[in-house]
């Protein structure tokens, strides 16, 4: 007997959780952007490993988002706001993943 | 006398198992993280350690799974023996041997499963396996999971892609998605303790069982999880120094947004897995996710020769893992003789691997793992433009 209704609930629960997650923390990296705080992360070592980006290129990336921070159409409270929404949607995205860790150990639901 | 040693045999065994498990699979969890430059290596390589042992503690339906369902036990079916126990694990450790030095993409969890079954059949026959078990918490399961986690992370990236894009050309902030890599592989290396480490529990409590320590049916003793739970963190932490000095050297074209989604992806669906009991090969989910991702980047082409030597050394895995256990249980059937030949074997080739590793110890083509390579089975164009454009 097979449980094909466990391999459609395995599918709908990672599809689930995956979006929610990867939206969240999207939308996140998007209205940061907004914001005028465009993430550059430079590499900390292993600079040379292929796809990773050089000093001098994230200096440059650097000043493209500083120029485009600066023409932004945006007033200073819009600005905030998005910073605002940035922030919560990475808190989302957090718990989310933490929430989906939580059901799935039977441990922690005496706990809280 | 002989009894417990060939108990204390097993289990040692199995432990290096996972040992040798979580020294390989470091690189799916952590390879990517480490080349976008999210993660300092050895701050990604003592996270992996960390949360793979967390993870072996979470759960332990995968670990029933292997001790109650597959080998039938108890009052109407068989009771298999630790010597058959041992042969599967034989079986297993050498056809991972094989796939190693040949370069196969291959699953050391199927290796696991097949080299049991094969052993299993041998020493009782057909009536020895629950097929509708095997059927359904492991052969579909390998065949649905990497799938599954492909869609998955098709759609994930498709989305993480179309919230960042700017039609504006201005900077799209999709740098900040190495952030999220350091939670995402951490998440990755959780999912892998939960799945990974389980199975080793299952072949333990499976000796425990047959030797009866242990009632059948029930799940694995709390210094089983724990012994486990070491071996697996102890592994990951001893392949990740081996990664690191590798890395560099030959990874695939992985963006941080499509890693993000790519990684995400993996960790929700071998969790989901998990929690239902379903074994499956945590590499071969990676490898689906990367695979899927990868599709879901604009101007990606499928090289379905890649992808198709990929999936025919999955394929293969099971079956072939079943011959060599079943060689091994024929060894270890003639007796006590059996079993010192089926160790000498077991120790060359343990050996064996452990000289290969040294030697190879400068090249990636074996270490940074299936799911680098399986980023080749997709080919992407160089920043093609996005197709929208807006009026200036």
């Amino acid at each position: 007997m097979i449980d094909w209704f466990a391999f459609i609930l395995v599918l709908g629960s990672a599809l689930l959780a995956t979006v929610v997650v990867v939206t969240t923390y999207s939308l996140g990296i998007r209205l940061l952007t907004v914001s005028g705080r465009t993430p550059i992360v430079t590499p900390a070592e292993f600079t040379d490993a292929i796809t990773v980006v050089s000093p001098a290129e994230a200096k440059a990336a650097a000043k493209r988002a500083a120029k485009a921070a600066r023409k932004s159409p945006l007033s200073a409270g819009q600005k905030r706001a998005a910073l605002i929404g940035a922030r919560v949607c990475f808190v989302l995205s957090g718990a989310a993943a933490l929430f989906g860790i939580y059901l799935i150990v039977p441990v922690l639901h005496g706990l809280v | 006398m002989e009894l417990t040693l060939i108990v204390v045999l097993v289990i040692a065994l199995a432990l290096f198992f996972d040992f040798t498990n979580g020294f390989h699979d470091t690189a799916n969890a952590m390879a990517t993280p480490i080349a976008t430059g999210a993660l300092r290596p050895k701050v990604a390589v003592a996270i992996a350690a960390i949360l793979n042992l967390v993870g072996a503690f979470l759960s332990t339906e995968v670990a029933r799974t292997i001790s109650g369902g597959i080998i039938k036990e108890g009052d109407d079916g068989v009771l298999i023996t630790p010597q058959l126990i041992f042969a599967g694990l034989i079986g297993a450790i050498v056809w991972n041997m094989i796939t190693w030095l040949l370069g196969l993409p291959s699953s050391s969890s199927h290796a696991l499963f097949g080299g049991l079954i094969g052993a299993a059949l041998v020493g009782f026959g057909v009536q020895a396996i629950d097929f509708s078990v095997v059927l359904s918490k492991v052969v579909l399961p390998a065949v649905l999971a990497p799938l599954t986690a492909g869609l998955i992370a098709y759609t994930a990236t498709k989305l993480a892609y179309a919230i960042t894009r700017r039609y504006d050309g201005k900077p799209d902030g999709r740098d900040g998605f190495r952030h999220g890599q350091i939670f995402s592989s951490s998440l990755v290396a959780l999912a892998h303790g939960t799945n990974d480490a389980q199975k080793t529990m299952g072949i333990i409590t499976l000796t425990l069982i047959s030797v009866g320590l242990q009632p059948v049916g029930s799940g694995p003793e709390t210094w089983v999880v724990v012994v486990c739970a070491v071996a697996i963190a102890l592994g990951t932490y001893m392949g990740g120094w081996r990664i690191i000095k590798t890395l560099g050297t030959g990874l695939t074209d992985v963006k941080p947004a499509q890693g993000f989604a790519a990684e995400t992806s993996t960790a929700a669906t071998i969790l989901a897995s998990t929690h239902l009991g379903f074994a499956l090969s945590t590499t071969q989910v990676a490898s689906g996710s990367v695979i899927g991702s990868g599709m879901g980047r604009r101007g990606s082409k499928v090289r379905w020769r890649t992808a198709g030597r990929i999936g025919v050394g999955w394929l293969l895995t099971l079956p072939a893992a079943g011959i060599m256990g079943a060689l091994a249980a024929l060894v270890a059937t003639i007796g006590p003789i059996g079993i010192i030949i089926d160790t000498i074997i077991g120790v060359v080739v343990i050996s064996g691997i452990f000289l290969w590793s040294r030697r190879n110890e400068v090249s990636s083509s074996n270490v940074v793992s299936e799911v680098a390579d399986s980023g080749a089975a997709v080919k992407i164009k160089r920043n093609p433009k996005p197709k929208k454009k807006v009026a200036p």
